[in-house]
């Protein structure tokens, strides 16, 4: 059981936290029944508050607890994580300034938009709207898994701790459902900075203060095999093209996308995300919490009682409650519990923009702009229910092998997002086929490497050893776009000359 | 005007090659406060990776 200090610290910050989201609307104030307005907070963000905005996407809950989670249970492959976060800022930097002119220019609010001028496609726009929004949902639902881990950790020996749980995640997203639908992207953004103080405040503490209590890292590490030491050397294609697909599908994301197209100039962006590295740190002592809490046996023990799939998730909030004073443990962990909220708004804002301007509006093109905002605004609400509904219904670990397919599934929009800013030969029909033969082929694979049962994994074994899925298809992807339009770029040229 | 484009280059594929060359960094030795080298090398590159990345932000501002 915890103390009364850390539940009144976290709830009086909880307090904070809503306030903040509906007082975005009064800030920099405009006309929040214009989509621009509402999804995109007037696109005139700054530098730091587009890095606290795409950092906050860099905070989720994947740091929290997919990624201390794996570490802990199965060593250092989870570190990926690191050089994944240095290389998607380069993708970033060469990719993203040029959408954002173009997006100013052209008034896009999402890559669909891009996708749908730039190739006079529906059809493909429509195919890039739909497999946007299914990425996103188990993002969201792994927000909310990590949220969930918060909450199992403070309720732990108290009597119905299912049911408080269930109604304090369905109090907290209410509170969220309401703010996002008044401010939009203001509310998040202002939330977004809150809750990196917090998390901030809480990593250099631990990365400090756990190390000193357990006598130094080495003892962590004395505790572990070597696959938590170095890398296998079976495992570093595996490693590689973990860090090589993660890092390109990040700024495919629809909410990534909705964060960058936000800033107030192509050059604030770049120096924003030429910062983003920094955040990176952050991920890294998140990270190495997985193996130093194999230096805290009242952790561990605490651990111990419960099931072995599940230790893993709950790997931060229980090392910080055992590692710090209470009011302390109230900061951090409401600083997690809102580090899964705020993305899963961003995320929800995202999907709508898409659902709305890119699938509705093409069936329905006589849209007009008030009915726009008000589906993107209720659709944004039903986004979040679904999730929730989600994590009601299966258990926590599935949220995590579904964000796994998620991955693999966006990378897929790549050549015609990110080629397709720069390379002009691309064609419409060879983008479409490729776009299917990598979803397609992305998820056998990743049936077939969990041999069709639940999924736990995301490589597949090849000649040179196991491979991120999400690699394999793309590579497949781009070649049947790149291929199928130099066929027909040829055969076009040799019409005009007959 | 062309070598400009070459540091460029440079600044964003000498990170890249950095985080991709996996048996760069995979080892244990030397330690650094009890880290292994695996551990701390790559938590340190991201804050050189920030560097290359404002210089070239800084290049790209210059240009425009």
């Amino acid at each position: 059981m915890i103390g009364l200090d850390v539940t009144i610290v976290f709830v009086s910050l909880f307090l904070v936290f809503i306030f903040l989201g509906f007082y975005g609307k009064y800030w920099r104030r405009g006309n929040l029944n214009h989509v621009h307005e509402w999804s995109l907070a007037g696109r005139k963000l700054g530098t730091t508050l587009v890095f606290f905005l795409i950092g906050a996407d860099l905070y989720t809950a994947y740091s929290f607890v997919a990624i201390p989670s794996g570490i802990f249970a199965k060593g250092s492959l989870y570190f990926f994580a690191i050089p994944y976060v240095m290389l998607t800022f380069a993708v970033a930097l060469v990719t993203m300034p040029r959408l954002w002119t173009l997006s100013r220019e052209r008034g896009y609010i999402t890559a669909s938009d891009f996708v749908k001028d730039r190739f006079g496609s529906k059809t493909l726009a429509i195919m890039i709207a739909v497999t946007g929004i299914i990425a996103e949902l188990p993002y969201i639902a792994l927000q909310i898994v990590g949220m969930q881990s918060v909450l199992t950790v403070m309720l732990a020996g108290s009597v119905n701790s299912q049911t408080v749980q269930e109604i304090s995640l369905l109090i907290a997203f209410v509170a969220l459902a309401a703010f996002t639908y008044t401010s939009g992207l203001r509310g998040a953004t202002l939330t977004a900075v809150f809750k990196d103080i917090l998390i901030w405040i809480t990593v250099i503490v631990v990365i400090i203060a756990v190390p000193i209590s357990i006598g130094g890292f080495g003892n962590a590490f004395k505790q572990v095999n070597q696959s938590y030491v170095t890398l296998p050397d079976s495992l570093v294609p595996a490693y590689a093209t973990l860090v090589l697909g993660s890092a390109l599908a990040l700024y495919l994301y629809p909410h990534a996308i909705n964060g960058v197209l936000s800033a107030e100039s192509a050059k604030k962006l770049r120096k924003s995300t030429a910062l983003l590295p920094l955040y990176g740190v952050g991920l890294a002592i998140l990270a190495l919490m997985g193996i130093l809490v194999y230096g805290v046996p009242e952790a561990m023990n605490f651990l111990s009682g419960f099931p072995e799939s599940t230790r893993g998730i709950l790997v931060v909030p229980s090392l910080i409650l055992f590692t710090m004073p209470g009011w302390f443990s109230g900061i951090a962990l409401l600083g997690i519990f809102i580090g899964g909220l705020v993305p899963a708004a961003i995320m929800a804002m995202a999907q709508a923009n898409l659902l709305t301007r890119n699938i509705i509006k093409e069936i329905k093109p006589s849209l007009s702009d008030n009915s726009e905002i008000r589906i993107t605004k209720i659709s944004s609400t039903i986004f979040k229910f679904i999730a929730l509904g989600f994590v009601f219904t299966v258990p926590a670990t599935y949220a995590i092998s579904l964000q796994l397919l998620g991955g693999v599934l966006i990378a897929q929009i790549l050549p015609a997002v990110f080629f397709g800013l720069y390379v002009k030969s691309l064609r419409k029909l060879p983008l479409i086929i490729g776009l299917l033969v990598g979803i397609g082929s992305g998820i056998y694979m990743i049936e077939a490497a969990n041999n069709f049962g639940p999924l736990s994994s995301s490589l597949f074994k090849t000649y040179f050893g196991p491979l991120y899925i999400a690699v394999i298809a793309l590579a497949f992807n781009l070649a049947i776009a790149f291929g199928g339009s130099a066929i027909l770029n040829k055969s076009a040229i040799r019409q005009k000359k007959n | 005007m062309r070598a400009d484009y070459v540091i460029l280059a440079l600044l964003i594929l000498i990170p890249s090659f950095v985080s991709l060359g996996v048996p760069i960094y995979n080892r244990e030795y030397p330690e650094l406060i009890g880290l292994p080298f695996f551990y701390w090398f790559q938590t340190l590159w991201l804050v050189a990776s920030a560097g290359f990345y404002l210089a070239f932000t800084h290049i790209k501002g210059k240009e425009q």
